[in-house]
């Protein structure tokens, strides 16, 4: 039966006609994020205020789009910036060409730079989408500074991209729940998320094990070899 | 490779692959020419080795079967069986990571080292990945500065033994040390007494982690902000070649390239930190002239056209003479051609000079047959008569140290007074004048005159002719005139034919300059005006007819009223020129002074119009080092703001007086010198860079230094900062950093000059004046941080700037009745006066009051008169 068969083909289609529709209309309508959006950067501090980042360039040498530029500078031994012996003095990223990809966030060794959800930001020059210290360091209570041409909606500056660090890097279970170098230190940081390891523990030790207890995870998700 | 070597082969087998190696070499060089690397942290390839840090421990087969052995400190012997990749080696390498990282603070982030650290990278490669210490690492104090260059963090040290090894056996200056025992071992320079060694930035250089960190690159930039380019140091005459390292078009550091014909590795502190200068502020970014007593900005159009109707002008009396030009040590040998072309070729003037007083004629530079270092530090004696080389050439003061210390050479001092050299020689003779002519023609001929001299040159086997002989020649005391030098250096080459010069005059390039014609009576390649070659007369159409002014003539037609025009090229005589008083006066009376400088310095200050020059690393070009070895110079940042380099600022002078001096590069330039000189026959762009990249090329090119070595391999743990800079981005295999093809028979078409004689020169024997009543004779030397732009300009240069000392010995003191620590009063021939703090120093000679060069209290002081032959001074108590 032609008709039928061709009716078959429409199968999906059909089904489709009565789901409810995805379109947005944006601008007027805005979605959700979900709550691991990569968005517009913060520089974090400390619960004492003084600055998390401490110029070691570490997000610039890792970005892909080169658009980090930082500079160290001893710390005024009377006024520190940052604890230990360096802070970053210049930081810029510059937004037209990042591309949001959270590399900088991985790469941070002390979790000073981690990403809002903050997504619609414009600049009529250049310049303007260069941000410098002054727009990314939070306030003193810890918020992101929200500046005149962003968009800010309800829960963009929370759960800041901290989540990157409260994985345990080891993907092993005895990590879970353990966040690392940073549980006490204020804004941007949230629990680790759980059932991140399936594991058994002594598959889990780190020692030269990673790489091959991570790719044979894999493969058994997939159902077969990766290898 | 020669038969002596290959009789010395021995085969040993590595990982079970049978290589040969020479007889005697250490293990993990032999290992890693073979292409085996062993991880090491203590072993440098120019130290000698301890064996303390046991990461380069491997399986060595003995009576007793295969143990664990460290490969640095064993000799490669014959049927010698090595594993390098084993369990038990693995497990070694594993226990000798985790152990010093037991103290090594991870502050990696912060840390300068961190991306170039040989413990960082070998940790990843080798480390066992974790640690089972969890107790609380060892604390210092973080970085305490051991001297106006240099940090040392404690916490960070690994006790290998590089720096205080460094300090003791290259340099000679054990400032710093080990203190304490077990976990207590830190590294330490002593109460009270800073590191304050001309090599302090070695250290730095091959410290394997980042406990010895440089003040001037102290969290500027990170390893892989860098690019790099190969470049040879200005700072000197030693041309010692650099890693010109650059991020953001700002220089952030040199570091030193391991020359085997050259530096091995070192810098000393004025050349691999005045990087700061160029990247100084106060830099003269656009040509300015002279309005009253300001100066207004103007175009390089106008500045050009205004020089172009001086020179007409000066030219219109009939006299090109009354133009004069000054090279001063900045310019590339392709800048010196350019300016000199400009010069002898254009406008028809012969008085170029590029020496202000404190060098040697070139004509006898010229004649005085030329050795290189390598065979000044294996010559069977070396005879110094020379100004202090550790204060004016350090890193050549290295070389003769290391080869005196390791007995390939002895060494003869002679001179006013004592210097650094005397530490190293045999003999150290004080001699006058006089006695220096009466060496000169009778030391090897009768050794009742000089017998201790005669002595030491008998016993190394230096031949009656002078076989085996290399003098230092230099300016042992600037009191005294030059021409007692080159009398005395002339005297010594005609009793001894076979003795071989090494000129150690500290301007950099002043070899270049000789032999590009930028001196006096001189043209390129070394010809004289008469002897020019047919090629030099076509391209140079204007040559001069007669002789012109150095100097010190230049000064004097000056004060007469004969100098209408005068260039001053990266030369500031106000600063620099001996008698200051002469060069001052003659400036204020020259018709019209332009100054191509890049900063403003006392005599572009007071020029008629200033033109901004680049500066090293701003421009390519090639530069000749003391021994006649030309290397490249290279670019790496741009100009600041109008700034040329100085051959285009000539080239476009030239175009004002309607020539064409004939080039758009610098490469151009090299290629017509090649073609017009006949010293520089066979010297191209190509053979600079790709083949003998790194040791240049000695001029005149001969057979010998055709054959390049084929070293190629860069050790990245001797040279941390320079191979993880080279490897970004490319494969982990790329270790080979420079060519190491064979270079290309030059053609035959043109010969090597012959040598020109010493008999050609006549020596003329200055009259010593007697010595008027109540004057002390005037020794007058120059300390490494001396006065000078480049110094001032350099942040952390500048705080070790030396003040202008005067030194008596205590029997003189006696009779002066000064005490240490007393005002003196020092008087020079004209009366001007000046205050000095005394020093009592009994290497002096008794009446012998030394000068150190510095700026004096009185600025119309000025104790060195160039119409004198030997200066003496007044000198009391204030």
């Amino acid at each position: 039966m032609a008709v039928f068969d061709a009716l078959g083909g429409f199968k999906v289609t059909i089904g489709q006609v009565f789901q409810p529709r995805v379109t947005k209309q944006y601008p007027e309508e805005k979605r959700k994020k979900p709550p691991r959006f990569h968005g517009r950067h913060v520089l974090n501090r400390y619960e004492d205020g003084s600055e998390k980042c401490i110029g070691c360039e570490l997000c610039a040498g890792v970005c892909p789009a080169g658009c980090i530029y930082v500079r160290g500078k001893d710390n005024p031994p009377d006024a520190p910036v940052s604890p230990g012996e360096r802070y970053g003095y210049v930081y810029e990223i510059n937004f037209l060409r990042c591309i949001h990809c959270d590399l900088c966030v991985e790469a941070c060794p002390t979790e000073a730079i981690t990403e809002t959800k903050v997504l619609e930001f414009s600049f009529t020059s250049r310049r303007d989408a260069i941000y410098t210290k002054k727009e990314l360091v939070v306030n003193n209570d810890g918020t992101p500074k929200r500046l005149p041409w962003e968009d800010w909606r309800v829960g963009d500056d929370e759960f800041t991209s901290g989540w990157m660090r409260a994985t345990s890097p080891q993907g092993s279970k005895d990590f879970e729940g353990r966040t690392h170098w940073s549980g006490e230190l204020g804004e941007g940081v949230r629990k680790p998320e759980a059932g991140q390891s399936d594991l058994k523990s002594e598959d889990a030790s780190p020692r030269y094990m990673i790489r091959k207890v991570e790719a044979d995870r894999i493969s058994k998700r997939h159902g077969g070899k990766v290898r | 490779m020669s038969t002596d070597e290959s009789q010395n082969l021995v085969t040993l087998s590595i990982d079970g692959r049978e290589i040969k190696a020479k007889g005697g070499e250490l293990l993990i060089e032999a290992a890693e020419k073979s292409g085996v690397f062993i991880p090491r942290f203590c072993y440098h390839n120019r130290l000698p080795q301890v064996g303390v840090c046991r990461m380069c421990l491997v399986e060595v087969k003995g009576p007793r079967g295969f143990s664990l052995q460290p490969s640095c400190y064993l000799p490669v012997s014959e049927g010698m069986e090595v594993i390098t990749q084993s369990e038990k080696v693995k497990k070694a390498q594993d226990g000798v990571l985790e152990f010093l990282l037991i103290n090594h603070p991870l502050d990696c982030p912060t840390c300068d080292k961190g991306g170039e650290c040989p413990l960082q990278d070998q940790t990843l490669t080798y480390g066992p990945g974790e640690s089972r210490f969890a107790e609380e690492k060892r604390h210092w104090e973080k970085p305490i500065a051991i001297s106006e260059l240099v940090f040392l963090d404690r916490e960070r040290c690994i006790q290998c033994d590089r720096c205080t090894r460094f300090a003791d056996v290259v340099a000679g200056d054990a400032l710093i040390e080990f203190i304490g025992r077990g976990d207590h071992t830190e590294v330490n320079v002593f109460p009270d007494r800073p590191f304050s060694s001309y090599f302090s930035g070695n250290t730095v250089q091959i410290c394997p982690v980042g406990a010895l960190t440089a003040a001037p690159y102290r969290f500027k930039a990170r390893p892989w902000d860098l690019s790099q380019v190969e470049s040879s140091c200005m700072a000197c005459s030693m041309g010692c070649r650099i890693m010109v390292q650059s991020s953001q078009n700002g220089l952030t550091r040199y570091l030193g390239l391991d020359s085997d014909s050259v530096n091995h590795g070192w810098l000393c502190d004025k050349g691999r930190f005045g990087f700061e200068a160029i990247n100084s502020a106060d830099r003269v970014t656009s040509p300015m002239i002279r309005k009253g007593d300001s100066f207004v900005e103007t175009s390089w159009a106008s500045a050009l056209s205004l020089i172009g109707s001086k020179i007409v002008d000066a030219k219109a009396s009939g006299d090109p003479s009354r133009i004069g030009i000054m090279l001063g040590s900045r310019l590339t040998n392709e800048d010196i051609y350019a300016w000199v072309k400009l010069a002898k070729g254009v406008i028809g003037t012969d008085s170029v000079d590029s020496q202000l007083g404190d060098g040697l004629r070139g004509e006898v530079i010229a004649a005085l047959p030329r050795a290189t270092v390598n065979e000044a530090v294996s010559a069977k004696a070396v005879l110094a008569f020379t100004g202090d080389i550790k204060e004016e050439i350090p890193v050549l003061f290295l070389r003769l140290r290391e080869a005196i210390r390791n007995g390939r050479t002895k060494l003869v001092t002679v001179g006013t007074r004592s210097s650094s050299l005397d530490k190293l020689s045999e003999v150290s003779a004080r001699v006058t004048p006089d006695q220096a002519r009466l060496l000169a023609m009778e030391v090897t001929k009768d050794s009742s005159k000089f017998p201790e001299i005669s002595a030491v040159l008998s016993k190394q086997g230096v031949g009656a002719d002078g076989e085996g002989l290399v003098v230092l020649l230099g300016r042992e005391n600037l009191a005294w005139d030059q021409s007692i030098v080159e009398a005395f250096a002339l005297e010594l080459s005609r009793s001894l034919p076979k003795a071989k010069f090494l000129i150690t005059l500290r301007g950099s390039n002043f070899s270049g300059a000789v032999d590009l014609g930028g001196v006096p009576r001189l043209l390129p390649g070394r010809s004289s005006l008469e002897t020019a070659t047919p090629v030099l007369r076509q391209k140079w159409a204007n040559l001069p007819a007669q002789g012109g002014r150095g100097a010190k003539e230049m000064f004097n037609a000056a004060l007469r009223g004969e100098l209408d025009l005068l260039f001053l090229v990266g030369s500031d005589p106000r600063q620099d020129y001996l008698d200051s008083e002469l060069a001052n006066s003659a400036l204020d009376n020259v018709g019209f002074v332009v100054s191509v400088d890049t900063y403003l310095s006392r005599s572009s200050s007071s020029a008629d119009l200033v033109l901004p020059a680049a500066a090293f690393a701003e421009k390519a070009g090639t530069t000749t080092n003391l021994e006649g070895r030309v290397f490249t110079v290279n670019q790496k940042v741009t100009s600041p703001g109008l700034c040329r380099p100085d051959w285009t600022i000539a080239s476009e002078i030239a175009l004002e007086l309607e020539e064409d001096l004939g080039f758009g590069s610098a490469e151009d330039i090299l290629d017509e010198i090649a073609e017009v000189s006949p010293l520089h026959w066979g010297l191209s762009w190509h053979r600079l860079t790709k083949s003998a990249a790194l040791d240049g090329v000695v001029v005149p090119i001969t057979a010998t230094a055709l054959s390049i070595r084929p070293r190629a391999m860069l050790d990245q743990i001797s040279t941390p900062g320079i191979a993880s800079v080279w490897n970004q981005g490319l494969p982990s295999s790329k270790t080979s950093y420079f060519d190491d093809g064979t270079i290309e028979e030059p053609g035959s078409a043109s010969q090597p000059p012959a040598q020109a004689s010493v008999a050609s020169v006549e020596p003329i024997w200055p009259v010593a004046p007697v010595q008027p009543l109540g004057t002390m004779r005037l020794g007058y030397s120059r300390k490494l941080y001396g006065q000078g732009e480049h110094l001032m300009n350099s942040p952390h240069l500048s705080k070790l700037i030396v003040e202008a000392k005067c030194r008596i010995s205590s029997k003189t003191a006696k009779e002066l009745g000064a005490e240490m620590g007393d005002s003196l009063r020092v008087a020079d021939k004209a009366g001007g006066e000046s205050l000095f703090e005394l020093e009592i120093d009994d290497s002096v000679g008794d009446g012998i009051v030394e000068l150190i060069r510095g700026s004096f209290s009185n600025p119309g002081f000025s104790p060195v008169r160039s119409d004198e032959a030997v200066n003496y001074v007044k000198v009391e108590r204030a």
